[in-house]
C-alpha cells in the first residue's frame, strides 16, 4: 500500500504539469495573449508615454515579452517547491521579499555603448555606500526603504528603454527604413545589430537623446539594485522554506505569484475566498447527502412505492431546474421586499453583524444566526439540484445489492431486516457511492461561479470569475493548480478508500 | 381389500417418532409481473412432505417445480408481496411456521432451521470475513461471551473440515495450529476455492446446532470429488446430531447415495414419495419413470435418449400403475377419468406400506383422507 501510495504520489508531477501546461496554453492563445489583462487602454488617454511606460514597466514585472515556453518554465519555477538562488524572507507583514531580479540588457549597445565596467563597478559601490549609510536604521524601514527606491528606479529604466525603442522606430520612419520595423511598426532592435550609426541623419538626436537618458537611467537602477541586494545579503527578516544547498537550493513553499488585476498575492486573494466558499459548501454537501442517501436507502428498500416514484420524481424535478432560474426566482420572490421578503438579497453578513455577539442577543440577531440567514438562499439553489443523482446512485446501489445471494444467506441466519440492509446491503452499496463522494472535494473548493453570482458573494467562483474576465493569468493558474491537485488527491483517496471498503481490492 | 381399508393400516405403522417438520398443503404463489391483471403463479400448490430426525429427504424434480419455494417457505423467506402463502401449513415440531410473527421466525432461522445454498461463490458476504459472518450467526442465536463464540466458530470450521490441511502443516506444532485456526477467521470468502466456501457455508448453518438443515442444491456447482465429500460431511454430522435434512437436488447419483425417502415434485406439486431404494427398484408415477428412463447408462448405445416426455406421453405408462389412475396435467383429454370433485381434482394416495403417488381424484377415492406422506425410514448403514 505504501509503495502504491508513494507511486501514485510521484505520478501526479507529470500529470501536474501537462495540466498546467494546458491551461497556459489556453490562456495564451486566448485574444490577447497572456498579458491581455494588463493592456491599458489608450483610448482617451492624452498622455501616451505615461502609458506607454506603464506598459513597459508590467511587461518587465511579469515578462510577458518572453515565448510562451519560457514564461511557463517561469511559472513552473514559481510554483516549484525546490526553487534556486538565495531564500526568500518574511516581512513582518506577512509578505515574502525576494532578491532583487537582473535588469534588462540595454538595446542597441552597438549604436550607443553601454557604460563602461567601470562605470557600473562605481554604481554598484555607490549603492553599497548608500546601503552602509542606512545601516544603523530599523531593518524593515530600511529595506522597505531600498526596495522602493530600487523598483522606481528599474521602472524608470524599462520605460527609457522603451522610449527608446519608439524613438529608434520613429528614426527608421523619418529615414525611410520602414525595413527595419516589424509588422506592428514597432523597432525591433536585433534588426539594427551590425548596421553603422548614422549621426546627423533625420531624427538623430532625438534618439541619441533617449539612448543617454536610457544609460543614465541604467546606472542609476544598477546603484538602487545593489543598494537593496546589499540590504537583502544582509537578512533583515527570517528567512524561509529549508536550504538544501545555501544560497543556491532551498524547498519553499509554491508562490502562487501575484495577481495582475489587483496587484496583491494569489495566495491572500484565496486566502479571502476560499472561507466563504467553503462555508457554503460545508452547509450544502451534508444537506445533500444527510437526505440524498437515507432517501435512496428507503426508495430502494420500498421499491415500486409511492416513495420511491414521489422522491425520484421530485428530485429529478428540481435536478432540471437552472440554477440561474431558481436563483432568480428566490430573489424575486422569496427575498424581494415587495413579495415576501424573508431573506437579504445579498452578502454574507449584514454591515452591522460585526458589532453583535455571537449568539442572539442585546436586541440583535447575533452573529450566527445573522449568518444563517444570509446564506440559507445561496445553500438551497446550491443543494436543491444535488439530491437527483446521488440518491439514484444510492438506489440503484441498494438494489444491486438487495437481491444478492448474501443477502438472502443474513435472512437465513436469522439477521433482523433492519440489520441486513444496514450491515450488509448498505455495506456493499457503499463501493458505488466512493467514486461520488470523493468528488466533494475538488467541488468544496471550486464554489459555484452562478450561485455566487447571482447573491454577490464574494467566494472561490466570483474571484475565477473576475480572473476570466480580467484574464488575470496568475489566478487562473493558481486556482487550476489548486483543483487539479486536490482533484488528484481525492482520486488517490478514492483508491485507498476502495482498498478499505473492498478487502477484495489490493494494491500489492 | 379396499384401497381405504388398506391406507388406514399403513398410517398407525408409520407414526413411530415425532416429525420434525412437516409441510402439509402447501400453496404459494406469486403476483403476475408481465401480466398483472392476469392469474397469479402458482408456484406451489399442495405439497406434502414430512421430514423425520436423523433423516435425509431428497426433493428432486424439473426446474422451476417449485423445491426452493417450498423450503423457503420453511424459513418466511419468500418475499411478500410478491409472494403468498395460499393455504397449507408446516409445522417444526408441531408449531406452526407460515403464521409465525417476524421476532419468533428471527430465532427460527438460523437457530433451529438451517439453510445452505446452491452458490456458494456469492452466498458469503465478500466484506465480512468468515470469522465475522459465522459470528454473526453465533451471537444472534446464542448468548456467549465473545471468547466463547469465537471457540464455537473455530469448532464449527473444523467439523466441516477447514482446517485439515492446516493440521497437517502444523502436526507437532500445537500454539501455531491454534494461532492458524484463529488467523483463518480473518480471512475474506475471495481467498477461498469454491468447495471451502460451501463448507463456510455449511460451518456457518451448523454453528447454531440447528434441528433442520435445508439444502438448496449444496453440491450443484462443485466437482464431483468436493460433491461427495460435502456430501459425506453432511451425512456425519447428521448422525452426530440427529439433524433432518432436506436435499434439494437434480442430482439422482446423489440421491441414490444420500436419500432416506424420496420425494418428486412436478409443477408444485409431489407426485411420488417413497423410501430411496423403493423408489429406485420400482418407480411407479410416469413422471417418476420419465426421469429415471432419461438417465443414459453406459452400455446402452443410442443416438438419441429418451426423454421424460417419451415415457410420459406414452398412455400405457399409466396403466402400469396399480390400483389408481396418476395425475397428469398433459394427459389426454378422452383417456382422464371422470373426478369426483372438480375443483380439488389431485390428491396424494398412498397405494403401499411406503408408497405415495399422485393421482386423480376419481370417484373411486371420493372419501380418502389423503394423508400427507410420513415415512419415518432410515436407510441401513
Ligand atoms: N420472487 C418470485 N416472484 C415470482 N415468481 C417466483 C418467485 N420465486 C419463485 N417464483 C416462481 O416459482 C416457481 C418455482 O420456483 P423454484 O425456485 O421453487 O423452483 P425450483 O424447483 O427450485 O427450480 P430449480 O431447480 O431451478 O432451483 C418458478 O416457476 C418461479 O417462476
Ligand atoms: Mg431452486
Amino acid at each position: 500500500m505504501g509503495t502504491y501510495i508513494a507511486r501514485r504520489l510521484l505520478l501526479m508531477i507529470p500529470t501536474l504539469l501537462g495540466i498546467t501546461l494546458l491551461v497556459f496554453s489556453l490562456v495564451a492563445l486566448a485574444p490577447g495573449g497572456i498579458g491581455a489583462g494588463l493592456q491599458v487602454s489608450g483610448g482617451q488617454m492624452s498622455d501616451t508615454s505615461r502609458v506607454m511606460q506603464m506598459q513597459a514597466y508590467l511587461e518587465d514585472r511579469y515578462g510577458l515579452n518572453d515565448p510562451v515556453i519560457v514564461q511557463y518554465g517561469r511559472w513552473l519555477a514559481q510554483i516549484s517547491p525546490l526553487k534556486f538562488g538565495p531564500r526568500f524572507q518574511r516581512s513582518p507583514s506577512g509578505a515574502w521579499v525576494r532578491p532583487p531580479r537582473d535588469l534588462p540588457e540595454p538595446p542597441l549597445q552597438g549604436w550607443f555603448p553601454a557604460a563602461s565596467q567601470e562605470a557600473v563597478a562605481n554604481a554598484g559601490t555607490a549603492g553599497l555606500a548608500a546601503f552602509d549609510a542606512m545601516k544603523a536604521q530599523d531593518a524593515n524601514d530600511r529595506h522597505r526603504a531600498l526596495q522602493r527606491d530600487s523598483e522606481a528606479s528599474r521602472r524608470a529604466y524599462v520605460g527609457t528603454v522603451r522610449a527608446t525603442r519608439e524613438a529608434l522606430a520613429d528614426w527608421a520612419r523619418a529615414n525611410d527604413r520602414k525595413d527595419l520595423l516589424d509588422a506592428k511598426g514597432a523597432a525591433d532592435p536585433a534588426r539594427f545589430e551590425g548596421m553603422q550609426a548614422v549621426p546627423g541623419s533625420p531624427s538623430w538626436d532625438a534618439l541619441a537623446k533617449a539612448a543617454e537618458a536610457m544609460h543614465v537611467a541604467r546606472l542609476q537602477a544598477i546603484e538602487r539594485a545593489a543598494a537593496e541586494r546589499a540590504s537583502f545579503d544582509a537578512q533583515p527578516y527570517p528567512s524561509i522554506g529549508l536550504p538544501l544547498i545555501p544560497g543556491t537550493m532551498w524547498l519553499g513553499p509554491p508562490d502562487l505569484g501575484v495577481a495582475f488585476s489587483r496587484n496583491r498575492p494569489v495566495a491572500d486573494l484565496i486566502a479571502e475566498a476560499l472561507p466563504v466558499t467553503l462555508l457554503l459548501n460545508l452547509i450544502a454537501f451534508p444537506i445533500i447527502y444527510l437526505i440524498a442517501i437515507p432517501t435512496g436507502v428507503l426508495a430502494a428498500m420500498k421499491r415500486g412505492s409511492w416513495f420511491d416514484s414521489a422522491s425520484g420524481a421530485i428530485f429529478l424535478m428540481l435536478w432540471s431546474v437552472p440554477t440561474v432560474l431558481a436563483g432568480v426566482l428566490l430573489i424575486g420572490f422569496v427575498a424581494n421586499k415587495q413579495y415576501l421578503g424573508l431573506f437579504p438579497v445579498s452578502g454574507l453578513h449584514d454591515t452591522q453583524a460585526e458589532n453583535w455577539t455571537f449568539l442572539p442577543g442585546a436586541g440583535t440577531r447575533g452573529w450566527l444566526m445573522d449568518m444563517v440567514w444570509h446564506v440559507a438562499l445561496p445553500v438551497t439553489c446550491l443543494v436543491y439540484g444535488g439530491f437527483a443523482v446521488l440518491s439514484k446512485q444510492c438506489r440503484a446501489a441498494m438494489l444491486d445489492n438487495l437481491s444478492a445471494d448474501y443477502v438472502r444467506t443474513a435472512k437465513a441466519k436469522g439477521v433482523p431486516r433492519m440489520e441486513v440492509v444496514i450491515r450488509h446491503v448498505f455495506r456493499n452499496s457503499l463501493l458505488p457511492l466512493i467514486t461520488m463522494f470523493v468528488g466533494i472535494f475538488p467541488a468544496m473548493l471550486g464554489g459555484s461561479v452562478i450561485v455566487e453570482r447571482i447573491f454577490s458573494v464574494p467566494g472561490m467562483g466570483t474571484l475565477i470569475l473576475q480572473a476570466i474576465d480580467l484574464r488575470d493569468r496568475e489566478i487562473i493558474l493558481a486556482n487550476t493548480f489548486m483543483i487539479a491537485c486536490v482533484n488528484l488527491l481525492a482520486l488517490l483517496l478514492a483508491d485507498i478508500l476502495y482498498a478499505v471498503a473492498d478487502p477484495r481490492v489490493s494494491y500489492e | 381389500m379396499s384401497v381405504q381399508a388398506r391406507t388406514k393400516g399403513f398410517l398407525d405403522a408409520s407414526k413411530a417418532t415425532v416429525p420434525l417438520l412437516s409441510v402439509s398443503d402447501l400453496a404459494v404463489s406469486f403476483d403476475n409481473a408481465s401480466n398483472p391483471g392476469g392469474p397469479r403463479i402458482q408456484a406451489v400448490a399442495g405439497v406434502n412432505m414430512t421430514l423425520f430426525p436423523r433423516q435425509t429427504l431428497a426433493v428432486v424434480g424439473e426446474s422451476g417445480c417449485g423445491k426452493s419455494v417450498t423450503a423457503m417457505s420453511a424459513m418466511q423467506l419468500i418475499p411478500r408481496p410478491p409472494g403468498r402463502f395460499d393455504r397449507g401449513s408446516i409445522r417444526l415440531e408441531g408449531r406452526e411456521l407460515l403464521t409465525l410473527p417476524e421476532h419468533e421466525m428471527l430465532k427460527v432461522r438460523g437457530g433451529e432451521i438451517a439453510m445452505i445454498f446452491q452458490e456458494p461463490m456469492t452466498s458469503l458476504n465478500p466484506v465480512y470475513s468468515i470469522g465475522d459472518q459465522i459470528l454473526e450467526a453465533i451471537l444472534l442465536h446464542q448468548r456467549l461471551e465473545m471468547t466463547q463464540a469465537i471457540e464455537r466458530a473455530i469448532g464449527a470450521l473444523d467439523e466441516v473440515g477447514i482446517y485439515n490441511r492446516l493440521k497437517e502443516r502444523f502436526k507437532a506444532d500445537a500454539l501455531a495450529l491454534a494461532q492458524g485456526k484463529r488467523d483463518l477467521l480473518d480471512e475474506y470468502p475471495h481467498r477461498f476455492s469454491g468447495g471451502m466456501r460451501q463448507r463456510v457455508m455449511i460451518a456457518m448453518a451448523l454453528a447454531c446446532q440447528p434441528k433442520v438443515l435445508l439444502a438448496d442444491e449444496p453440491t450443484t456447482a462443485l466437482d464431483v470429488t468436493i460433491q461427495a465429500q460435502i456430501l459425506d460431511l453432511l451425512r456425519q454430522l447428521q448422525r452426530d446430531r440427529g439433524m433432518g435434512i432436506m436435499l434439494i437436488t437434480h442430482n439422482l447419483g446423489v440421491v441414490a447415495e444420500n436419500a432416506d425417502v424420496v420425494c418428486v415434485m412436478y409443477a408444485g406439486r409431489v407426485v411420488e414419495y417413497a423410501p430411496v431404494f423403493d423408489l429406485f427398484e420400482n418407480p411407479m408415477h410416469p413422471y417418476t419413470r420419465g426421469l429415471f428412463s432419461s438417465i443414459p447408462g453406459l452400455h446402452d448405445m443410442r443416438s438419441r435418449l429418451t426423454t421424460v416426455e417419451d415415457v410420459t406421453n406414452d398412455p400405457a405408462e399409466f396403466r402400469r400403475v396399480p390400483g389408481v389412475v396418476p395425475w397428469w396435467p398433459h394427459m389426454d383429454a378422452a383417456a382422464r377419468p371422470a373426478l369426483a370433485d372438480a375443483r380439488e381434482p389431485y390428491i396424494l394416495h398412498q397405494i403401499g406400506p411406503q408408497r405415495w403417488l399422485g393421482c386423480w381424484r376419481t370417484p373411486d377415492l371420493a372419501g380418502h383422507a389423503s394423508p400427507p406422506p410420513s415415512l419415518d425410514y432410515r436407510r441401513p448403514d
